[in-house]
C-alpha cells in the first residue's frame, strides 16, 4: 500500500490486499466524467422531453428498450446463480454469488432508472400499480422488476454489511445475521420473480398482434418468447458472469475463481445455450410457415431489407448459438480458458442480438403495404445515457470489490478459494 | 342499445385536399409546432398517398386517410397498456384514450399496426395569443403522452347533452358528426353505427368493394375503405398480398 | 436504557403502519397525480358560452359560407356554412385554420416604413404628398367588394389607376370578353348542367372556384345522383385531378394550346358538332408530334367529348385556343358552358397590363403576395399578415380575419350571382386600417364601405329579384322591409340571383386565335389564394407528405 497523506486502508477488508487509493481514483476518474455525462444527458431529456432523443413516432422505443431488455438478460445471472446455489445446493458455485448478487443489482438499478427517463411522465410511474393492466405484459413486468430491485438491495445489503467499518457495530452485524437466513428465501422469491419478468419480457412482443414479425402462438396466455426469453437469459447470465469476473481478475491482475468453476458455469450457460437454440428453432420454423403466413406476411418480406437479411438470423441461431453452445460445453474447448471466454462473449452477444432483432427490427419492418422500411440512429443524449449507467456500474462494482470481500468465504461457511 | 360507431371512406372520392387533417387538428387544439417532421408530427388524422408502382400513363394514385381504427377484437392498444390509459367504450364502440392517466411508455404505439397513434415529444405551445382561438370542448394534452383520434368524442358529448336538454334519450345522429367528415369536400368520409343494419354506413361497409386494413390480422378495425379499383384494394393487405395458403385458421386470442 | 433490536424492529413497524393511516401518504400521492396532469405552463382553452355564427370566409374571392364557433368573443371553431349555396358547407384546408390567423406569429400590427416603425399619420402625409406629385395606381385583389368601390372611385376623381389581380378562374374567361363585349368578371361556368368537361390543366378537384361547389357536384354525380359526369383531365403530371378524373389524358406540359386545336380539327373534319369553323391552322400530325399523344388518341379523345353532352372545356389560365374550342363545340353561351350572368358588370383592367408610369402605388391587403412587379413608384402596401421580405416602402397593418364588416360578391367561376356579407365579429385590434379606411380618411367626400354595402342592399331589397337562402329559402319579393332583408344577411344568409340566360352570351370568332397564352409560372397561392398560411397548415405539410409547404415570396 503506498503511503499517502490520505488513505483509506481502515475501509479495506482485512487480509486483502488492494491497490493504493490515487491508483483507484485514477481508474474511476474516466468512468466519472462518462457518468457525469450520462447524468447531463439524462437531464436534458426530463427537462426538455424526449424531443431530445431520435425515437419517433414510428420507432417508439429505440436504443434504450433495447439495451434495457438487453442488460436484464445479462443480469439474469444474479438470481439463477442464488436459486443453483440455494435451491439446488450447488455449493461450487459460491464464490461468484457475491459478484453475481452485485451484477445483478447493478443492471436492474441500471434499467429501472433508464425506464424513468424513458418514459414520457416519470412521475406516473406509479399509475401502474394503481391502476394495474391484468392483460398486460408490461404491468406483470413492471411489478415483478420493482419487486425484484427491491430483493436484489435486500440480498446486496449483507454484503455492504461485511464491510470492515461497519462490521464493527454490533447492531449491524445483528441485523446482517438475521438477513443472511432470509437469503435462501430470497433466493426463491427472486427466482420465482425473475422467471415471470424475464418471460414477460419476451412476451411483451410476442402478444404483438399487429407485428407479424413479432407475433408468435404458444402455450395458453403466454407466446413462445416467453419462454425462449427465459431459456435466453439464464443461458447468457452465467456467461456474463464469467466476462465479469475475468475482466475484474485482468484488471487487478489477480486470481479469485478457480477455473473449475469457470468450466461449471460455462457448461450450465453451454447445455442451456443447446436448449435454447433447439428451442428457437422449432419456433422460428412455427412462425415462418403457421402464424406469419395465417396473418397474411410472408417471411421473406421480413428478410429483403439489406442489412436485414436472413444472415441476421443465421447469426442469431448459429454464429451466437449453437458455436457457443458447442465450445461451452465440449470438453477439449472448455479446458481453454481463452476458448471458454470468447465462447462466453458470443453467447452474450447472441442475447443481446436476439433482443435487438425482437425491440429495433419489429419497428423497422413495415406492415402496412404502403409503408416502408425505417431507419434509426440514436442520439447523442441517449448513448450517453446509456454510457452513464454502464459507468456507473463499473463504478459500483469497482467500490464493492475495492471495500467489501467480494470474493472472500462468507462467514460460517468452510469453502476454500484457491488460485488456479 | 349500444352503438359500434365506425368510418366508410370512399377512396374513389377522396382527392388527397387535406381538409380533414386540418379540420381534425383544429378540432383537437393540436399545437401547430413547426419542428415536428414526418416522423416526429402530430397528425391523428393523416392522409397518405399511394400509388399502383408503375410509372408513366399507366401509374394511378390515390390517397388513403388513416386514423384510429378503433378496433374491436382483441384491441392491441387497450391490451397492452400498463395502466389502463385506453379502453373501449361499450356503449358507442370508440377506442378512448386518457392522456391524463398515460404514462408516455409508447407500448400502445408499439402495439398499433397501423401507426395511427402519436406522442407528444414536445409541450404544446400556440403563438401568443392564439390560445383564445382552442377549442374549449378538449382538454390540451401535455408532452410525454400518447394520444390519437377519438371520433370527435367531445362532438358525441355535445350532442348527448342537447339531446338531454330537451328530454330525449337518444341523440340526433345529425348532431354528432366528427370533424373530418363535416370537412369533406367530396363526402368521401361516411359516419355512422355500423351496428344498425339501416345506416348508410353500416350498408356502405358491407358492400362488395369495402374492405380494411390488414384485416388478416384479426382485430376488427371499424373504419372500411371502399374502391371500384383493384389496385387499391389490393393495399388491404401486407406487401406479401395475402400469403401463401397454409390450411391453418387465423389465430386469435 | 437499552434499545434492543426487537425494539427497532417494533418501532419501524409501528411507525410504517401509522403513516398508512395518516393522510400524509395518499396526499402526497394524489398531489403529485394532479401536478403531474396539470402543468401549469399548458395553455387552456378559453371558457365561455359558445355561440355559433354564421358568416362567409373573406380570406380569398370565394367567400364560402362558414359557420363559427364563438366562445368568450373569440372564435374557437370553424365548418363549411351547409346552406351556402355555392360552396355547399365546404372549405378549403386553410379555411379550417382561418380562426387561429389573427395570431398568426406574422400578423403585422405596426406601420413600417422600410426597416422602421413608422405611424399612420406619417404612412397619410406621404401618401398624399405622393397623390399631389403625380399618378397613383392601387391594385386590388378582390374586385366586386364594397371596399372595391372605394379604390375605385378614389382614383376617378384623380389621375390615376385601378387595376384588378384576378384568379386564373376569372383570367381563363378573358377571351370571350374579347370576342363577345361581355366582361369576363361577369361570366360563369354552369358545370351543373355539363356532361363532359375536358379540363386543360384546371386543378378542378384541387383549387378551382370554391371549395365545395364542384367537388360536391362530381362526388354526387360519381356517386350516382344525378346524370353521369364525365370529368376528363388532359395534363401534364398525375395531379389529383387527374387520379380522380374519369379519364386521364397525359399531354406533355405546356401543350395544352396544341391539343385544344388538334381536337377542335377533329370536331370540325369529321362533323362531330354543329359549328362549321373556325379551323385551327395546325395540323392533325403535328397537333399529335407537340402532345406527345397519337392522332388516333386526339380523334378517340374528340369522339368520347362529344359523345357525351353538352361538353365544355375549361382553362387552367388566360388560353384563347382553348375558348375558341369551346366555341367550337357549341359551349360559349350555352346551358352546360360558359354562361352569362345577370347583373352587368364592369371590365377590369389587370395589374397585368403595364402599369403606366406611377408615382404611388397602392395595394390592397387582398392582393396575394407573390404578385410582384418591379417598380420604381413608392409601394404602400396594405397586409394583415407579413408573406415574405418586402419590397414595398410602406407596410400597412390591414384588419385581419372576421376584424371588418365587408361585403362578399359573387364567386369567380360561378354561373349565378349572389351576394352575401360577412360581419365583424372579432374586435380588431387598435393599430390596423384598411385601404378603402385610408383612403376615405384621405378624401372625406368618398362614400365609406360600409354605406355601400347598404346601398347595396337596398338595390337588391328594391329589384324584388332572387331568393335568401340560410336556415330556410325566402324570396325577396316576400320580404317587407329592408331591415328584414339585412338581418337575414347578417345572421349568414345568402341572396342568391336568378339562374342566367344561356343565350345571353354571343361570341364572334372568325379565324382561330394565335395570340399567345400568358402562362403563369404555377405559384402556391394560385391554388388556394390566402393571404398566409395558418400555422397548423404550415405544420401539417411538413408532418405529411401531402404537399410541399411554399417558399416565402417577395413582394
Amino acid at each position: 500500500m503506498a503511503s499517502a497523506v490520505f488513505s483509506d486502508s481502515r475501509w479495506i477488508a482485512r487480509g486483502e490486499e488492494r491497490t493504493s487509493l490515487s491508483r483507484f481514483l485514477f481508474w474511476l476518474a474516466p468512468w466519472a466524467i462518462v457518468l457525469v455525462v450520462g447524468i447531463y444527458a439524462a437531464g436534458l431529456c426530463l427537462y426538455y422531453g424526449l424531443n431530445q432523443t431520435n425515437m419517433d413516432n414510428r420507432f417508439a422505443f429505440g436504443l434504450w428498450i433495447f439495451l434495457d431488455l438487453g442488460i436484464i438478460a445479462l443480469g439474469a445471472g444474479a438470481f439463477f446463480t442464488g436459486f443453483l446455489v440455494y435451491i439446488l445446493k450447488r455449493s461450487e458455485l459460491r464464490p461468484i454469488l457475491n459478484t453475481a448478487v452485485v451484477v445483478g443489482f447493478i443492471c436492474y438499478s441500471g434499467a429501472v432508472a433508464i425506464l424513468m427517463i424513458d418514459v414520457g411522465q416519470p412521475l406516473r410511474a406509479w399509475f401502474t400499480f394503481w391502476h394495474p393492466n391484468t392483460h398486460s405484459m408490461l404491468t406483470e413486468v413492471t411489478f415483478c422488476i420493482s419487486c425484484y430491485l427491491l430483493v436484489l438491495c435486500l440480498e446486496y445489503v449483507p454484503i455492504l454489511l461485511r464491510s470492515r467499518q461497519l462490521r464493527k457495530l454490533p447492531s449491524l452485524l445483528v441485523f446482517e445475521h438475521q438477513l443472511h437466513k432470509l437469503v435462501p428465501v430470497l433466493a426463491g422469491v427472486g427466482t420465482l420473480l425473475s422467471f415471470f419478468h424475464q418471460g414477460s419480457l419476451g412476451g411483451l412482443y410476442g402478444v404483438l398482434r399487429g407485428r407479424p414479425f413479432a407475433f408468435r402462438t404458444g402455450f395458453f396466455i403466454w407466446p413462445s418468447t416467453f419462454f425462449l426469453f427465459i431459456l435466453s437469459a439464464i443461458a447468457s447470465g452465467p456467461s456474463f458472469l464469467m466476462l465479469v469476473a475475468a475482466t475484474v481478475e485482468k484488471v487487478t491482475g489477480r486470481r479469485f475463481v478457480p477455473q473449475e468453476l469457470f468450466r461449471r458455469l460455462g457448461f450450465i450457460s453451454g447445455v442451456l445455450l443447446a436448449l435454447y437454440v433447439a428451442g428457437k428453432s422449432i419456433d422460428t420454423l412455427i412462425w415462418l410457415n403457421f402464424t406469419s403466413p395465417s396473418e397474411g406476411f410472408a417471411p421473406w418480406q421480413y428478410y429483403s431489407h439489406k442489412p436485414f437479411g436472413t444472415p441476421i438470423l443465421f447469426a442469431e441461431i448459429v454464429l451466437f448459438g449453437l458455436l457457443p453452445a458447442f465450445l461451452l460445453t465440449y470438453r477439449r474447448s472448455a479446458a481453454r480458458r481463452g476458448w471458454l471466454l470468447s465462447a462466453a462473449a458470443l453467447a452474450c452477444a447472441g442475447v443481446l442480438l436476439n433482443r435487438f432483432v425482437l425491440t429495433v427490427q419489429t419497428l423497422a419492418v413495415p406492415t402496412l403495404a404502403f409503408d416502408e422500411f425505417l431507419q434509426y440512429t440514436p442520439s447523442w443524449q441517449e448513448v450517453a445515457s446509456f454510457a452513464g449507467v454502464i459507468a456507473y456500474g463499473v463504478i459500483v462494482y469497482s467500490l464493492s470489490y475495492r471495500y467489501l470481500p467480494l470474493f472472500a468465504p462468507s462467514r460460517g461457511e468452510n469453502t476454500h478459494v484457491s488460485g488456479d | 342499445m349500444s352503438a359500434r360507431y365506425g368510418m366508410v371512406i370512399d377512396l374513389d372520392r377522396c382527392t388527397g385536399c387535406g381538409s380533414c387533417m386540418m379540420a381534425c387538428a383544429a378540432e383537437n387544439n393540436v399545437p401547430p409546432l413547426q419542428q415536428a417532421t414526418v416522423r416526429t408530427g402530430l397528425t391523428p388524422m393523416l392522409v397518405r398517398k399511394v400509388s399502383n408502382g408503375l410509372e408513366g400513363a399507366a401509374r394511378r394514385e390515390a390517397f388513403i386517410p388513416i386514423m384510429c381504427m378503433h378496433c374491436e377484437h382483441d384491441t392491441p392498444c387497450v391490451k397492452v397498456c400498463p395502466q389502463q390509459a385506453v379502453e373501449v367504450d361499450k356503449a358507442t364502440g370508440i377506442v378512448m384514450q386518457m392522456p391524463q392517466r398515460c404514462l408516455g411508455c409508447r407500448y400502445c404505439m408499439t402495439a398499433c399496426p397501423y401507426h395511427a397513434r402519436y406522442f407528444n415529444w414536445w409541450d404544446p405551445s400556440w403563438p401568443a395569443g392564439m390560445e383564445k382561438s382552442l377549442n374549449p370542448g378538449v382538454a390540451v394534452r401535455m408532452r410525454g403522452v400518447v394520444e390519437k383520434c377519438n371520433l370527435c368524442h367531445a362532438r358525441l358529448h355535445e350532442a348527448k347533452e342537447k339531446a338531454a336538454a330537451t328530454g330525449k334519450r337518444e341523440i340526433d345522429p345529425a348532431d354528432y358528426v366528427p370533424a373530418c367528415v363535416e370537412a369533406c369536400p367530396t363526402g368521401a368520409i361516411r359516419f355512422g353505427n355500423l351496428a344498425d343494419r339501416n345506416d348508410p354506413a353500416s350498408q356502405d361497409a358491407r358492400s362488395p368493394e369495402a374492405f380494411r386494413l390488414l384485416a388478416r390480422i384479426g382485430t376488427e378495425p371499424k373504419v372500411y375503405y371502399k374502391s371500384k379499383e383493384a389496385w387499391v384494394r389490393a393495399l388491404a393487405e401486407s406487401k406479401s398480398g395475402h400469403g401463401p395458403e397454409t390450411g391453418s385458421e387465423v389465430q386469435h386470442g | 436504557m437499552k434499545v434492543t433490536r426487537r425494539d427497532l424492529l417494533v418501532w419501524s413497524a409501528g411507525a410504517a403502519a401509522g403513516l398508512v393511516v395518516t393522510p400524509v401518504p395518499w396526499k402526497l400521492l394524489d398531489d403529485s397525480s394532479i401536478w403531474s396532469q396539470n402543468w401549469p405552463w399548458i395553455p387552456q382553452p378559453t371558457r365561455g358560452p359558445v355561440e355559433v355564427k354564421q358568416s362567409a370566409c373573406t380570406l380569398c374571392p370565394n367567400g364560402c359560407g362558414m359557420r363559427l364557433k364563438m366562445a368568450a368573443g373569440w372564435p374557437v371553431g370553424v365548418a363549411g356554412g351547409s346552406s351556402h349555396p355555392i360552396s355547399r358547407g365546404a372549405l378549403c384546408p386553410l379555411g379550417f385554420g382561418a380562426h387561429q390567423l389573427n395570431w398568426h406569429p406574422e400578423r403585422l400590427r405596426t406601420v413600417r416604413r422600410r426597416a422602421t416603425t413608422s405611424s399612420w399619420s406619417e404612412a397619410k402625409a406621404a401618401f398624399a404628398k405622393a397623390c399631389s406629385e403625380g399618378p397613383v395606381v392601387i391594385i386590388d385583389g378582390y374586385p366586386g367588394r364594397a371596399a372595391s368601390s372605394v379604390l375605385e372611385s378614389f382614383n376617378q376623381k384623380r389621375n390615376g389607376s385601378y387595376r384588378v389581380v384576378l384568379g386564373r378562374e376569372t383570367r381563363a374567361l378573358a377571351p370571350y370578353e374579347a370576342w363577345s363585349g361581355v366582361p369576363a368578371s361577369a361570366l360563369g361556368y354552369d358545370l351543373e348542367n355539363a356532361q363532359t368537361i375536358v379540363s386543360f390543366g384546371a386543378p378542378l378537384l384541387d383549387g378551382w372556384g370554391p371549395p365545395g361547389r364542384f367537388t360536391r357536384l362530381w362526388a354526387e354525380r360519381v356517386a350516382g345522383a344525378g346524370p353521369q359526369l364525365r370529368l376528363i383531365q388532359a395534363d401534364g403530371s398525375l395531379s389529383r385531378t387527374a387520379t380522380r378524373a374519369w379519364r386521364w389524358v397525359p399531354v406533355q406540359a405546356g401543350c395544352e394550346t396544341a391539343l385544344a386545336a388538334g381536337v377542335a380539327r377533329v370536331l370540325l373534319e369529321e362533323r362531330l358538332v354543329l359549328a362549321r369553323g373556325p379551323m385551327p391552322p395546325l395540323t392533325l400530325v403535328d397537333a399529335a408530334s407537340q402532345t406527345g399523344l397519337t392522332t388516333d388518341a386526339i380523334r378517340d379523345l374528340a369522339r368520347t367529348i362529344v359523345a357525351h353532352p353538352p361538353a365544355v372545356a375549361i382553362a387552367n389560365d388566360d388560353n384563347p385556343a382553348i375558348a375558341a374550342l369551346n366555341v367550337v363545340l357549341g359551349a360559349a353561351g350555352a346551358s352546360g358552358g360558359i354562361v352569362r350572368r345577370s347583373k352587368p358588370a364592369t371590365s377590369y383592367v389587370g395589374a397585368d397590363a403595364a402599369i403606366p408610369s406611377a408615382r404611388a402605388v397602392l395595394i390592397d391587403s387582398s392582393v396575394p403576395w407573390d404578385f410582384a412587379r418591379q417598380t420604381d413608384a413608392e409601394v404602400f402596401r396594405f397586409a394583415a399578415w407579413d408573406g415574405g421580405s418586402s419590397k414595398a416602402d410602406w407596410l400597412l397593418p390591414a384588419p385581419g380575419f372576421l376584424e371588418e364588416l365587408t361585403d362578399v360578391p359573387t364567386a369567380p367561376t360561378s354561373a349565378i350571382e349572389t351576394y352575401a356579407v360577412a360581419p365583424s365579429l372579432v374586435k380588431a385590434p387598435a393599430e390596423v386600417q384598411s385601404a378603402a379606411q385610408f383612403l376615405s380618411s384621405i378624401d372625406p367626400t368618398l362614400t365609406t364601405a360600409e354605406k355601400i354595402i347598404h346601398a347595396r342592399c337596398e338595390d337588391l331589397f328594391r329589384g324584388r329579384i332572387g331568393t335568401l337562402i340560410g336556415r330556410d329559402r325566402t324570396s325577396v319579393a316576400k320580404l317587407d322591409s329592408v331591415q328584414k332583408f339585412e338581418e337575414q344577411l347578417w345572421k349568414g344568409a345568402v341572396w342568391v340571383g336568378e339562374r342566367s340566360r344561356p343565350d345571353g352570351l354571343r361570341c364572334e370568332l372568325q379565324v382561330w386565335p394565335t395570340a399567345a397564352t400568358s402562362a403563369r409560372p404555377e405559384s402556391w397561392s394560385a391554388t388556394w389564394p390566402a393571404p398566409v398560411l395558418p400555422p397548423l397548415a404550415s405544420k401539417l405539410y411538413k408532418e405529411s407528405s401531402l404537399r410541399e409547404p411554399p417558399e416565402r415570396r417577395n413582394a
